[in-house]
């Protein structure tokens, strides 16, 4: 499936540019984090109610800001100081800003993956029978895909919400089950309305590609000569279309994973994700307080910054490996 | 083929896309859980009250007869009446676009002005640090989420410098520590209330400049709609500086540009008139093609910003799941996006003779 040419492209722009290292190396330390999340994080991220002696959040440590709080019917100006429980200081609910952040990168993350998959089991099946049969099929699935791309991705995304209700799957998770954490919830909540209306939104970009690849494969010798020996239509899809559309499709995945990422932040911060456990909605949640506790929107926006770094930097590295025309005119340059 | 054959064809197909979005919209509502009557009426309506309704909003006629309804209705202009204020959905929407517009223009102006020079000079100079800084600062632009930016711009600009500015006016709920309903936005107060207007558009700027003489509006403009535009458009800057980037080093490799330097053309001539000329026909395609990005940011942009244009208003919509409303903006936004498109796809014809031989 994956060829030794293909092989030595990708290990080649691996070692030629450190851009590809930093993608991976940061996409490891997320999923490493997604994964271990009850394990790293120090509070339950659902727990609300930390709140220092003054009834304000706690600031990160090494901050302190000023405040005025009322103490016996007047109001006075307190100095509130970290505290050494909260590293990251909470929020405005009182919850452990930490521990929210690590566990948000579970959710980015799993729905970013699940939604790309459902997108390319829905996309490549439709757009390589589309390009490989051709006539009505493909033109109905060509008037269906532009119909799609004249909705802003968002916005189809906002309008399939409205319809489908925002509710979150509780997905029981498995380091808690397996006793390796006490005390976190055992269950996670997935936004899982969210997943289901990315896939539906992005399929069409893997659609329109494996139509593509699939339109012009259909007429190479050797798939002609597969149908003389007699092989069947869905034989030759499986056997030779697939495979030979693969590296496009590959490479327009990773660039889906990062939109999704950004798509899931910013549904959950228009408060339509259907979870509280995500950066985007954190972002959301301390943006009433910005300016006096900025901590609360920084540090998730960060996390959603790097995650689509990585994968962006990814997709470049299978883009200028896999890509022969790029790498033809990089050359050529 | 002909210019006129060719917009013929796109236009066909433009229309059919329209009717496309139109019904899978009116499909959405149709499955979407809710009584529209009871909607429009509120919880506490009588019976009585939401059998009138029914009765005399046509909802309890076949689903059928309601689509060709508000089809015909569409085609001459009325895009029905919104279920929360009993206002038309037309007047709705056109009374948002000019805020919405300017936001998107001046975007596009803030990523083209930075974006093509940034993406030259980084094609000319590869591998040397201006190259890499552009390519970590549009790494970095096509990574962030604009509502994220937006934020921080009113942090960093608002709060930590302290530069006067009208985004330090936080909207008089929140102020007050009143807890409101989403959207919530930090951005501007310029909602002049009750009428829900903003302090100056861009129209009333240009007059002001035009007919008096006078650039104080201008310049109250050009502050409102700084960091707004500045968000927006990140993401664009990003994306316009890779692309030249590419673009120009793909027509630097060709042998017209040793032709016309060996005819002995300064460099600069030869980069700014013939190359960076070739390489802006794909990127205008990919620009119109992105319109639906650039429409879905300006959603987000306006939800931070609190920017009265057509986002914030169909985040309103969705969140009071007013229907009629909604359509109608998402059409609107739609025969925006497939026009835009039309009229690029025309220009690239146009312009590159290869595509009007075939």
């Amino acid at each position: 499936m994956i060829s030794e040419r293909v092989k030595s492209n990708l290990k080649g722009t691996f070692s030629e540019s450190i851009l590809p290292k930093i993608g991976l190396f940061l996409l490891v330390s997320i999923v490493f984090m997604a994964v271990f999340a009850p394990v790293l994080a120090t509070h339950d991220p659902t727990r609300t109610g930390y709140f220092t002696e003054h009834g304000t959040e706690y600031p990160p440590i090494g901050h302190e800001f000023t405040t005025q709080v009322a103490q016996e019917g007047e109001f006075a100006e307190v100095t509130v100081e970290s505290s050494s429980e909260h590293v990251l200081g909470t929020n405005n609910v009182g919850q452990d800003v930490y521990s929210r952040f690590v566990y948000g990168a579970r959710v980015s993350i799993l729905v970013a993956i699940m939604a790309t998959t459902l997108a390319l089991l829905i996309g490549v099946p439709v757009g390589l029978t589309a390009g490989y049969y051709g006539g009505r099929v493909d033109d109905a699935l060509m008037r269906i895909a532009d119909t799609m791309l004249a909705f802003p991705a968002l916005v189809l995304a906002l309008a399939l919400i409205g319809v489908f209700g925002e509710s979150p799957v509780q997905v029981p998770d498995p380091i808690v089950m397996a006793g390796f954490a006490d005390g976190m919830p055992e269950t996670i909540p997935l936004p899982g309305t969210v997943t289901i209306v990315s896939a539906l939104v992005i399929w069409v970009w893997f659609a329109r590609v494996a139509r593509g690849e699939a339109l012009s494969l259909r007429n190479q010798e050797y798939v002609k000569a597969s149908k003389s020996f007699g092989m069947s239509d869905r034989q030759i899809l499986l056997k030779h279309v697939l495979p030979n559309s693969l590296t496009p499709i590959i490479v327009l995945a990773t660039i889906q994973v990062a939109v999704i990422i950004l798509l899931e932040a910013s549904l959950a911060y228009l408060g339509f994700s259907g979870t509280t456990l995500s950066w985007g909605y954190e972002i959301e949640r301390g943006q009433d307080i910005l300016r006096t506790r900025p901590w609360v929107s920084i540090l998730p926006g960060i996390g959603i910054m790097l995650a689509v770094i990585s994968v962006n930097l990814l997709g470049d590295w299978f883009r200028d490996a896999l890509d022969p025309n790029i790498e033809g005119s990089e050359r050529g340059a | 083929m002909s210019i006129g054959k060719f917009l013929v064809r796109r236009i066909l197909q433009g229309v059919f896309v329209i009717w496309g979005v139109v019904t899978i919209l009116f499909g959405l509502r149709a499955v979407s859980p809710g009584d529209p009557a009871t909607l429009m009426l509120g919880e506490g309506a009588t019976q009585e009250l939401v059998e009138h309704v029914r009765e005399e909003e046509g909802l309890n006629e076949p689903i059928y007869a309601q689509y060709v309804d508000y089809l015909q209705g569409l085609v001459v202009g009325d895009f029905g009446y919104s279920w929360q204020s009993n206002r038309d959905v037309e007047a709705m929407v056109i009374e948002r676009v000019p805020a919405t517009v300017e936001l998107a223009v001046a975007a596009t102006i803030v990523a083209v002005l930075i974006a093509v020079p940034l993406g030259v000079i980084s094609a000319t100079r590869r591998n040397q640090p201006t190259d890499y800084g552009a390519t970590l600062f549009s790494l970095l632009g096509i990574s962030t989420p604009n509502f994220w930016l937006g934020l921080m711009l009113i942090l960093v600009f608002g709060v930590w410098f302290g530069i006067p500015h009208p985004t330090l006016e936080t909207s008089p709920a929140s102020l007050a520590g009143i807890s409101v309903p989403y959207p919530r936005s930090v951005g501007y107060s310029f909602f002049d209330f009750p009428t829900g207007r903003r302090a100056v558009g861009f129209s009333e700027a240009f007059v002001a400049v035009v007919r008096d003489r006078s650039f104080s509006e201008l310049g109250v403009w050009l502050q409102y709609i700084a960091l707004p535009a500045i968000t927006l458009g990140t993401y664009f800057t990003a994306l316009i500086t890779r692309l030249t980037r590419s673009g120009m080093i793909d027509e630097l490799g060709k042998p017209y540009v040793t032709a016309t330097r060996a005819k002995g053309l300064p460099a600069v001539l030869i980069r700014y008139k013939h190359v960076l000329r070739n390489t802006m026909i794909p990127i205008v395609t990919v620009l119109g093609l992105q319109m639906g990005t650039l429409m879905g940011g300006a959603v987000i942009t306006e939800t931070v910003f609190n920017w009265p244009g057509l986002g914030l208003r169909l985040i309103d919509a969705l969140h009071m799941r007013d229907w009629p409303l909604m359509q109608g903006i998402i059409v609107f936004i739609a025969v925006a996006f497939v026009v835009i498109n039309i009229v690029v796809d025309g220009l690239y014809t146009y312009l590159n003779p290869q595509v009007s031989d075939e």
